[in-house]
């Protein structure tokens, strides 16, 4: 389970490495299982185009490029400094999605976008890692004991539900999803005890009425959709009905690359973005899927062991905050384009056209591996050397 | 989550989770031992998680028989089959069915060089431009249609010019074999297969269906031919602006024929104008006029407040108020019920409401299901427009034919009703079984049914309907001249809504035949007249000797009637009381 054990640096607590050992310290293997993936995907931004490399896949591999060279830098920072600076990260990403609710680049209906000129800049992808960042922090260092306070829980439930109403507003159920669910994972890992999380469900399943009429109407549809698909196949019924359909087309071993005629002919919408899982399966079929779903759990493998080999409390949460995010896209893309979920929009990462999703997913991969360079730092609740 | 009443004070090592298991001592130890132990729980959940999405993916593209390949239909029984039934007619003949052709798109990235591409297709296909063409194939786009339903003779030579990109879509188009000749009882499907009106639009569901089986409607072809024809006649002949007829079954409600014009080809969607498309025969809602005066008669009759013979004061015109009712001939003196049909008075009808009064001309009325749209399976449904309060001079005018407007169905099912029996049945465009007629309410006795058929007779024999005898076929009926409303509110005497009303045989009514003209112009023929006698009666009898025999009605030997009708056409010059 753990990789790499003979590279474990000999280090005293709180000492500090040189640029050449944390080089050295770097999983290179974990670049190679990323770009692994990533290069699935401009394989089929690249059918996607119909085998062309322009529009989709040269941006991504551009985007995929500079997102590395991102990841390293991210890596070789001190996990101590991103301690320290979790809140502020929080409250710029926080400041950001207000913003965007005032002066967001409206595109497709939704609220999402501020145009910084070069980049379309999605302040709730920042947040995903900045939440992490955050309730990492502030468990960091907490005793069980803390965590048996109800009191000591109300400021990290503050920072999972305002930032995920916020992006509810936008209106972005997909990723309103996910900052809750991660922000679940992370204190369920924190050790927060098991009634409570039955408590909070209880009264959001109580809630849940009084939460539909604040829905758009386009998003009852889809959840009113996925409980019965076939209930109207040619409007809100459509992706999913096409998503299946080219997903049982592809069959055992797909129609070949390229050859995936449900999504050439635009049957399949949004086969770049949200959908390109089906894509993927109808052109390499059930063992293509199968294919990647392994690389997926690879890679949350390799999340897991460096989590469990990190001797300090934050960097065991950051990564495994950010391995649960990583998993939650996964599950909720695959299962929505099956039909095991509701339609939302989330990515497929790192093979899913976007620019903002890839370069936050590698950010975060970043400060996995930065974990992984600096495990065996141990450090107190403020980032000192033992405060 | 945050209620004070929860102790805040949970010992650690009393916890049941690393309870057994605490080896590590201190608060941050046991931290990071519930820590681990989470991790691999979150863990094994994500594990679990992939594996229900594993699970799902292998259940979607391999084991699922419900996403697989679904074989191609013509391979599984070698019969040809179509997306839409065929929709046929009484006796089986086509009225609209579907032909498999081929539409030609192309995909544009693999044309290599866009204008010799579309020099050739458009010399293979002249009605395409060569510009248009080239604009297409140079598009970026992955497919792009050039033309639709092309012929087998097209589409090879489209093959010989071997460009590769241009490919070809089996498909289905809609054909309507009759052309207009039952435009707006069939309506139409689009170029997608989906019905838009007509039968085509109330049975979209039906047609859609596996079955294959074709969908057989009450129409009769023969008898639509020769309504239409009769009606386009009279159409051009005076100068009208449309005109509606109607043949139905008294005896089960079936429609044997359905026009209205001008109509359109639903194998032309362009000719389906506005005006076209609009369906007089059920969505036009019109005051019908003196044909009314039958429904007036019967109601008195059957409420037993007068017989044939009762007399009424037509002296004088009525006035009320501002507000005459007069008769266009008058006769100022005492009219029989029998005269008031004949000579289609209007002062006559209007005193026999009034004896009848007005609950019970309105309970009638409703009986006869002049209230309400009738139960036709077209969408194209217009609903009758009367008074919301009843009053007395509104029973006056209705009692001839103004100030309750309904469709020409209406009219058709309603004197139908009167000659059958007086079985109120709901009329059809369906193929009923053989000799199985809708169950249908009783609005009128026998008795009553009987007399409407001697008066109906009586003004054809002798009064404004004598125009609509058919050689060989009594037929009996009521004229109907509606002015239609102005412009301005007001009635306009120019403008007139000439009908007729005929049932035949008169002594067994099988059949009702109705035919209306829209704004037709007198003409030397006629008189100058534009009048129901004049104008709409002379279709109706020749569409019943022309119909008769289709419909295996063997003629009549009735010397006197057959003469009478000779002497009615042969002499013109004779100024006839066709008045209204």
């Amino acid at each position: 389970m753990i990789f790499g054990r003979e590279f474990r640096p000999t280090l005293k607590r709180g000492g500090e490495m040189t640029l050449g050992e944390k080089i050295w310290h770097i999983r290179w293997t974990l670049v190679l299982l990323l770009a692994v993936i990533a290069s699935v995907g401009f394989l089929m931004l690249y059918s996607a185009a119909g085998g062309r490399v322009d529009p989709w896949a040269s941006k991504q591999m551009t985007r995929f490029a500079v997102g590395v060279a991102l990841m390293i830098g991210v890596a070789l920072v001190d996990i101590r400094v991103w301690l320290r600076h979790a809140y502020t990260l929080y409250g710029i990403a926080f400041l950001l999605l207000i913003a965007v609710d005032i002066f967001g680049h409206i595109g497709m209906g939704a609220q999402r976008w501020i145009n910084l000129g070069f980049i379309q800049l999605q302040p709730s992808e920042i947040m995903k890692i900045a939440l992490v960042l955050a309730l990492a922090r502030y468990f960091h260092g907490a005793s069980l004991e803390d965590i048996g306070r109800p009191l000591f829980l109300v400021p990290p439930i503050a920072l999972v539900f305002a930032p995920a109403a916020l992006v509810m507003r936008q209106p972005d159920l997909g990723t309103a999803i996910l900052l809750i669910a991660s922000g679940g994972a992370l204190f369920f890992l924190a050790g927060v005890r098991l009634w409570k999380f039955a408590l909070v469900i209880v009264g959001s399943l109580a809630a849940l009425p009084v939460g539909w009429h604040f829905l758009r109407e386009y998003q009852k549809d889809r959840i009113l959709i996925f409980l019965d698909p076939d209930e109207d196949p040619l409007g809100a019924g459509y992706h999913i009905t096409q998503s299946k359909i080219a997903l049982g087309s592809g069959g055992l071993f797909g129609k070949g690359f390229l050859q995936g005629s449900q999504s050439h002919l635009n049957y399949l919408p949004e086969k770049q973005t949200d959908f390109i899982f089906t894509m993927l399966s109808e052109e390499f079929g059930m063992v293509g899927g199968l294919v990647l779903l392994g690389l997926y759990v690879l890679l949350l493998v390799y999340a897991y062991a460096i989590a469990m080999s990190c001797r300090s409390h934050f960097g065991r949460l950051l990564a495994l905050g950010i391995a649960s995010i990583f998993f939650l896209y996964v599950f909720i893309n695959i299962g929505m384009v099956m039909g095991l979920l509701p339609v939302v929009g989330v990515p497929l990462p790192l093979i899913s056209y976007g620019g903002t999703a890839m370069l936050s997913l590698l950010f975060g991969f970043g400060l996995i591996m930065g974990v992984s360079v600096h495990r065996d730092l141990y450090f107190g609740r403020r980032g000192g050397v033992d405060d | 989550m945050t209620k004070r009443f929860f102790s805040a004070s949970t010992a650690p090592a009393a916890d049941p989770r690393i309870g057994g298991r605490t080896v590590l001592k201190g608060v941050r130890n046991d931290a990071l031992e519930t820590g681990r132990l989470r991790l691999l729980v979150t863990g094994a959940a994500f594990l679990l998680a992939f594996g229900v999405i594993a699970y799902r993916l292998v259940e979607v593209t391999a084991i699922d028989p419900e996403h697989r390949n679904r074989p191609v239909a013509s391979a599984k029984d070698g019969k040809l089959r179509f997306d839409r039934a065929d929709i046929v007619d009484r006796n089986g003949v086509v009225l609209a069915t579907g032909l498999p052709t081929v539409s030609l798109y192309a995909n544009p990235r693999e044309i290599r060089d866009p204008e010799a591409a579309a020099l050739s297709i458009a010399r293979v296909l002249p009605d395409l431009n060569a510009a248009d063409l080239k604009a297409k194939l140079a598009a970026e786009k992955g497919f792009v249609y050039l033309k639709r339903n092309l012929t087998p003779r097209q589409q090879y030579e489209i093959n010989r010019l071997g460009v590769p990109g241009l490919n070809f879509e089996a498909g289905e188009r809609r054909l309507y074999p009759q052309g207009p000749l039952a435009a707006h009882v069939i309506g139409m499907a689009d170029l997608d297969g989906k019905g838009i009106a007509g039968i085509e639009k109330t049975f979209d569901g039906q047609l859609r269906q596996e079955t294959g089986e074709p969908l057989a409607l009450s129409i009769d072809v023969r008898v639509q031919h020769v309504l239409r024809t009769e009606l386009a006649e009279a159409v051009q002949r005076f100068q009208a602006i449309g005109a509606t007829g109607v043949v139905l079954d008294v005896r089960t409600g079936e429609i044997l024929a359905m026009v209205s014009l001008p109509d359109f080809d639903p194998n032309q969607p362009s000719s389906m104008t506005p005006v076209a498309q609009f369906n007089r025969t059920t969505l036009g809602v019109y005051e019908m006029g003196s044909t009314f005066k039958l429904f007036t008669a019967a109601a008195a009759l059957d409420a037993g407040i007068a017989n044939t013979q009762t007399l009424y004061d037509a002296r004088e015109p009525i006035k009320i108020a501002s507000f005459q009712i007069r008769d266009y001939h008058p006769l100022h003196r005492h009219l029989t019920v029998e005269e008031i049909m004949i000579h289609s008075s209007n002062i006559g009808a209007a005193r026999i409401a009034l004896d009848l009064g007005t609950a019970g001309q309105k309970d009638f009325m409703k009986r006869i299901g002049m209230l309400k749209p009738t139960a036709l399976e077209l969408p194209e449904q217009g609903s009758p427009l009367y008074p919301t309060t009843w009053r007395e001079i509104n029973t006056m005018t209705i009692a001839y034919g103004h100030g309750l407007s309904v469709t020409p169905m209406h009219l058709a099912a309603g004197v139908a009703t009167l000659v059958n029996g007086g079985i109120h049945r709901p009329v059809t465009l369906l193929k009923r079984p053989a000799g199985e007629a809708a169950p249908g309410a009783r609005a009128l006795s026998a008795k009553t049914s009987d007399q409407m058929r001697r008066l109906m007779r009586a003004v054809v024999e002798t009064g404004t309907g004598g125009k609509a005898e058919a050689a060989g076929y009594r037929v009996g009926g009521k004229t109907g001249t509606a002015e239609k409303l102005g412009a301005g509110g007001g009635y306009a005497r120019k403008a007139l809504l000439s009908s007729f009303v005929g049932a035949f045989p008169i002594d067994e009514p099988r059949y009702v035949v109705l035919a209306m003209v829209d704004e037709p112009k007198g003409n030397k023929e006629t008189f100058g007249y534009a009048t129901g006698g004049w104008i709409a009666a002379p279709v109706v009898g020749r569409i019943v000797a022309q119909i008769g025999p289709m419909l295996g009605l063997a003629p009549v030997e009735a010397p006197g009637a057959s003469a009478k009708a000779q002497q009615a056409s042969l002499t013109t010059g004779e100024r006839k009381v066709a008045a209204n």
